[in-house]
C-alpha cells in the first residue's frame, strides 16, 4: 500500500515540482548567457536583459526552495485534514503508511530541489571566467584545510548534508505534528494549528537549552572533554558534533512523528 | 452475519451527546434508509462506520469486524460532500480507485461514465458540482463492496439528477451487499428502500422495514417520518 500512495503522492506533486525544475534550469541557461556577454555589451536593452534574465534566475531559485515547502504543509492539509481526507482517510492503508508517504515524497522533493539548485548554479557558472576563479580559491581553500588540520572536507559535506536532510524532516514532522493537533480542535483549526506549531518549536528549544545547561559541569560533559583530550582531535569532534546533532534532530522527529499518527488515530476531527 | 452492527453505541463531541446508546443491525442484502432530521447523528454514526472516528461507548462492526484498516477494502462510502481530487482527470481517478480497491469494476465505471458523456481526460476541477457528484457516485458504485455507507448522496441536486443518483445505487450495487443511505428526502428514496431506521437526537427511535410501516401502521415510510419528528 505504501508504494501505491508514494505513487499517487509524487504524481499529485510532481505537476507542480517538475514544471518548477524546468523553469529554474531555463532561467539558469538564461543568467549564463547573461554573465558571459550580456551584461558587457553597449546595448542598453541588451544589459537590461541581461539583468532581468540573472533577477529571474535568483527568483526562481527562491521559487523552488518555497514551493518545496509550500507543497509539502499543502498536501498534508489538504489531502488529508480537508475534503480529500474523507477518501484518504478511508483507504485501506494505515496512518502509519499515510504518514511515511508524505514524508518520504518530501523528502525526496527537497533532496531534488536542493540537486536541481546546484545544476542550476553549474549551468549558470558553466564557462564564466569569474565564476571559475572563485571555485579554484575555494579548491585552493580546501586544500590547505585539509593539510594544515587534517580537515576532511568530503566527510564534512556529508555530515552537514545528512544534518540538513534530517532537518528538513524535522521540520516537515513539526508541521505535520501541528496541522494534527491544530485540526483535532473543533473550530478554528488553522489557527489552533499555528499555535501549536509555535508551542511545538517553544517546547524544542526550551528543551535543547535545558538539556544544554543541565549537561554543563555534569559527569557526561566530563566525560566528553576527557574523550576529547584523550583521543578525538579538534576536527574529530566537529564530525562527532554534526552526527551527534543529526541523531538529537532525529529525536525530536520521532516526538513529532509520534504526536502525528497519534492525533489522527485518535482525534481525527474532519469537518 | 450482520454487515454492520451497532452495540450501545455512544459518541460525545466534549460533554455534547451525537449517539447515544444506538443498538441495531443490519444483514446482507438491504437497502437501508438512515433517516433523520439535520444533526440527528447520522453523519456521525456514518463516520463511526468508517473509523474517521471513534466511539465513545459501546462498539460498532462491520462483518464482525471494528472499523479500521481491514473492513475499508469491504466498505464502500459516499462522503456528504464531493471530496474526489480536483486535479485529477476521471481515467486518474480510476487508476486510483483501482490501485487502492480490488473489488473496484473499472468497466461497470467506464459505462457509467461513457453514458453520462463525461471524457476520461477530462479534469474534475471542469466539471459542473452535479457532475462531480455524479463521478464521486460512480466511484463509489463501482465497488464489488459488501457494505455501501452513502451519506446524503441527493442531498442539494436538483430532481432529474436525484433519480440518475437512485437508479445508479439500485442497479449498481452488489446484491449481497447492505447499502445504508442517510438522508432527511424521505419522499425521494421510499421507493428503494426495503428497511429504515429512525434516528433522533442521536437516539434510535426505530428500525422497520418498510413492508411493516406501510402494513401495520398503513402510512408512507415519509408519512411516518414526519409524524414522529413533527416539530
Amino acid at each position: 500500500m505504501l508504494r501505491k500512495l508514494l505513487k499517487h503522492e509524487f504524481r499529485a506533486t510532481g505537476r507542480i515540482m517538475l514544471p518548477l525544475y524546468l523553469v529554474l534550469l531555463a532561467t539558469s541557461v538564461g543568467a549564463n548567457l547573461s554573465t558571459r556577454g550580456l551584461l558587457e555589451t553597449d546595448n542598453r536593452l541588451l544589459d537590461i536583459l541581461g539583468g532581468l534574465l540573472i533577477i529571474a534566475f535568483v527568483v526562481a531559485i527562491i521559487g523552488v526552495c518555497i514551493m518545496s515547502l509550500v507543497v509539502m504543509v499543502q498536501r498534508f492539509y489538504k489531502n488529508l485534514l480537508q475534503d480529500e481526507g474523507y477518501i484518504m482517510m478511508t483507504l485501506p492503508c494505515s496512518i502509519h503508511q499515510q504518514v511515511w508517504s508524505k514524508l518520504i515524497v518530501s523528502a525526496v522533493w527537497f533532496a531534488l530541489s536542493f540537486a536541481m539548485v546546484c545544476l542550476a548554479c553549474v549551468l549558470m557558472a558553466f564557462d564564466v571566467s569569474a565564476i571559475q576563479e572563485i571555485l579554484d580559491l575555494c579548491q585552493e581553500l580546501l586544500h590547505a584545510l585539509t593539510g594544515k588540520y587534517s580537515f576532511n572536507a568530503v566527510a564534512f559535506g556529508v555530515e552537514l548534508l545528512v544534518l540538513c536532510f534530517v532537518g528538513c524532516c524535522v521540520l516537515c514532522l513539526e508541521f505535520y505534528a501541528a496541522l494534527a493537533i491544530g485540526h483535532s480542535r473543533p473550530s478554528h483549526k488553522m489557527a489552533w494549528s499555528v499555535l501549536f506549531f509555535f508551542v511545538l518549536q517553544f517546547a524544542m528549544q526550551m528543551i535543547s537549552s535545558a538539556l544544554i545547561i543541565g549537561l554543563d559541569e555534569s559527569a557526561f560533559y566530563y566525560f566528553l572533554m576527557d574523550l576529547t583530550d584523550v583521543h578525538l582531535s579538534g576536527t574529530a569532534a566537529i564530525h562527532a558534533s554534526l552526527w551527534f546533532l543529526s541523531a538529537c534532530a532525529a529525536i525530536y522527529g520521532a516526538v513529532f512523528y509520534f504526536l502525528t499518527t497519534y492525533f489522527l488515530k485518535r482525534h481525527l476531527n474532519l469537518e | 452475519m450482520a454487515v454492520l452492527e451497532c452495540n450501545a453505541l455512544t459518541k460525545r463531541y466534549g460533554k455534547t451527546p451525537a449517539l447515544e446508546d444506538v443498538t441495531f443491525a443490519i444483514e446482507p442484502g438491504r437497502i437501508v434508509g438512515l433517516l433523520g432530521p439535520n444533526g440527528s447523528g447520522k453523519t456521525t454514526l456514518i463516520k463511526l462506520a468508517n473509523g474517521l472516528l471513534t466511539p465513545t461507548a459501546g462498539d460498532i462492526r462491520i462483518c464482525g469486524t471494528a472499523p479500521g484498516r481491514a473492513t475499508r477494502s469491504v466498505v464502500s462510502y459516499l462522503p456528504e460532500r464531493t471530496c474526489i481530487p480536483l486535479w485529477m482527470t476521471t481515467r486518474q481517478l480510476m487508476d486510483f480507485y483501482q490501485d487502492f480497491y480490488r473489488d473496484f469494476r473499472r468497466d461497470a465505471a467506464e459505462e457509467m461514465l461513457r453514458h453520462l458523456n463525461i471524457r476520461e481526460n477530462q479534469h474534475i476541477k471542469q466539471m459542473s458540482k452535479g457532475t462531480r457528484e455524479k463521478v464521486q457516485l460512480i466511484m463509489v458504485m463501482s465497488r464489488a463492496a459488501s457494505l455501501y455507507l452513502l451519506d446524503e448522496p441527493i442531498g442539494g441536486v436538483d430532481p432529474a439528477t436525484r433519480d440518475y443518483i437512485l437508479s445508479t445505487i439500485i442497479s449498481n450495487y452488489n446484491p449481497e451487499a447492505a447499502v445504508v443511505i442517510s438522508t432527511h428526502l424521505i419522499a425521494d428514496v421510499e421507493r428503494v428502500l426495503d428497511e429504515v431506521i429512525f434516528i433522533n437526537q442521536g437516539r434510535l427511535v426505530l428500525q422497520a422495514s418498510v413492508d411493516e410501516i406501510r402494513e401495520e401502521k398503513g402510512m408512507s415510510v415519509d408519512e411516518l417520518f414526519r409524524e414522529v419528528f413533527k416539530c
